[in-house]
């Protein structure tokens, strides 16, 4: 991959759209992107996967004749994508707990009241 | 445009108005990265320190505005630093207590800078269009007195490109972020040159500026400052746009000693060149005007507790404190000398103090808060209206406010274009030498000289509520 390309490739709302799309549903073929993107078709969908498969963002896996694309898991998108993932969870369990927690304690003032 | 949405949930046992009633309560529990805002209402300031890899212990702070708040239901972030982007939290009654799922979204500026900060090569391809550099403060705590220097760029860009661009050909912008550090700044600085760039705008402290300058002295490449400075930078390939400090303070010495009822000044501020050289000058200028200097005192970005510099300014028996900090420094600074109760003796007057630091500082600690500079976002100017129309427009009505420290870069592209047009942009130097004239701007008349600096109207404004308006 050369370095310049992962810019690149996300300078196009269409890959962008796609790549959020993998985001979401972990694994997905051409005619899955094709149905849930309405701007462009199969054969649009396709050459965009090629950009995105050539800057290292986009992995490919084929199974009989059939073709299923992913974000690549040593790619730097699936890098920030899960890293940020992972921060934004982390977040909510913390605050899921201290929430948790205070609802105990205003409970249990109130049973001694 | 297309955004990568995340999504995360989390359930807890407590109801969902009490789940609700924790974001930014500071008890730990504020939902993302313990969220700080004054109050859960739509348009006030919101802060969460991320702990993204690479960024040491601290993390780092995004900062926006709230965008939506349904009391028990909803919570929406409309974020600007270090990208632009959208949190949503939703609260929804499950199982006895509540399902709380948080949604983010992320979009290609986002993407660009994680990447960037992850370690990941984020270069363009060669391009055939002008390259323009725009060296800015997305992270540390500069990123909030630059919240909206990229928009203001954009903009800028947008227009120049809507006229035929440079000779035919779209310009195109790239962003780097010197995170308030000279060193970083550098080594942006370095990678905007390496991505074509012939001239880079300089939107951060004057101590990136300074660092960034001496660096590239041997490149070929222009830098020019945006923003208010002390001026001093010489050589063909520099142009220090902007407000100079003694400027400001010849304005603004009478009608704020006037306005305090003495003229007992404390000098503060963080310790690096803009500050240093703004006291010296006020060290100078000042004592003409019957004023007292009765303290002094720096203190290192990222400085939490100001209190024992407030007790100190409130032993001086100060009237007046000139506060050089910037950034959220000088929001935690002058929310503590409310807190403290300071504005009961004195009145502070802060040359570099713009509209998106005064929404950190919140309406009730930003009154007795004076400013100085050319531009205010409620300056009224014909050419003003227009363009926050368009701000508004293009970035919605939660975008930071802009400020004499945003707006002037959108003056900068447009003299640099100006320049441009005529001897091209891949000469730097001729660049600068035809960076002459006078222009018409939102601000109003500037005035750019053989001497390279700017001359324009310097106003005293007064901050009310979380806005400047000028001073009577």
């Amino acid at each position: 991959m050369g370095p310049g390309l992962a810019f690149d490739a996300l300078a196009d709302p269409v890959r962008r759209e796609i790549l959020a799309v993998l985001a979401e549903h972990e694994e997905c073929s051409v005619s899955e992107l094709a149905d849930r993107i309405d701007s462009v078709g199969r054969t649009g969908v396709s050459s965009h996967l090629r950009v995105l498969r050539a800057a290292g963002l986009v992995s490919e896996r084929k199974e009989g004749r059939f073709r299923y694309y992913s974000v690549d898991p040593t790619g730097a998108a699936r890098d920030v994508i899960e890293m940020l993932h992972s921060l934004f969870q982390g977040a909510l369990v913390d605050a899921g707990r201290a929430a948790t927690e205070a609802d105990a304690r205003d409970t249990s003032e109130i049973r001694s009241a | 445009m297309t955004r990568v949405v995340l999504r995360a949930e989390q359930w807890t046992a407590a109801l969902p108005a009490a789940a609700y009633s924790l974001f930014g309560a500071d008890l730990g529990a504020g939902w993302v990265f313990d969220a700080h805002c004054d109050r859960v209402a739509v348009g006030n300031a919101v802060s969460m320190r991320a702990p993204i890899a690479g960024f040491g212990a601290d993390g780092v702070d995004i900062i926006g505005r709230i965008a939506a708040a349904r009391p028990g239901s909803e919570i929406e972030i409309a974020h600007d630093q270090p990208w632009r982007g959208r949190i949503k939290l939703h609260f929804t009654p499950e199982r006895g207590g509540t399902k709380v799922r948080l949604f983010a979204e992320l979009d290609e500026s986002g993407l660009e800078w994680l990447m960037h900060r992850r370690g990941f090569p984020i270069a363009r391809g060669r391009s055939p269009n002008p390259q323009l550099g725009l060296l800015t403060t997305k992270s540390g705590p500069g990123n909030l007195f630059t919240a909206a220097v990229d928009n203001l760029a954009v903009l800028a860009v947008e227009e120049i490109n809507a006229e035929g661009g440079v000779r035919g050909r779209p310009v195109e912008l790239i962003v780097g972020d010197d995170a308030t550090d000279p060193a970083t700044g550098v080594a942006e600085a370095r990678r905007l040159v390496r991505a074509g760039c012939r001239t880079i705008m300089v939107s951060t402290t004057s101590a990136t500026f300074a660092a960034v300058k001496r660096a590239l002295a041997d490149s070929e490449v222009l830098v020019v400052q945006t923003l208010m400075n002390e001026g001093g930078a010489r050589g063909p390939l520099c142009v220090q746009l902007g407000e100079r400090h003694e400027d400001q303070l010849v304005a603004a010495a009478q009608p704020v000693m006037r306005m305090a009822g003495g003229r007992r000044w404390f000098l503060a501020g963080n310790d690096y060149c803009w500050p240093r050289s703004t006291h010296a000058v006020a060290r100078r200028i000042l004592p003409r005007f019957g004023a007292r200097v009765v303290g002094e005192r720096f203190a290192l970005f990222g400085t939490g507790d100001f209190a024992p510099l407030v007790e100190e300014i409130r032993r001086s028996g100060a009237d007046i404190v000139l506060s050089t900090f910037v950034g959220a420094d000088s929001a935690a600074f002058e929310r503590q000398c409310h807190a403290m109760g300071l504005r009961d003796q004195c009145i502070t007057l802060a040359p570099a103090m713009d509209e998106s630091t005064l929404l950190r500082i919140g309406d009730e600690a930003s009154s007795g808060l004076y400013s100085v500079s050319g531009y205010i976002e409620r300056l009224p100017t014909e050419a003003n209206s227009r363009l926050l129309a368009r701000y508004r427009a293009a970035f919605g009505r939660w975008a930071p406010p802009m400020s004499s420290l945003s707006e002037s870069v959108f003056e900068a592209l447009h003299i640099w274009w100006f320049a441009a047009r005529r001897v091209g942009a891949d000469d730097p130097r001729r660049i600068a030498e035809e960076m002459r004239g006078v222009f018409e701007f939102p601000r109003g008349t500037v005035t750019l000289d053989a001497t390279g600096r700017a001359g324009q109207q310097i106003y005293v404004a007064e901050a009310a509520g979380t806005t400047l308006k000028l001073a009577q």
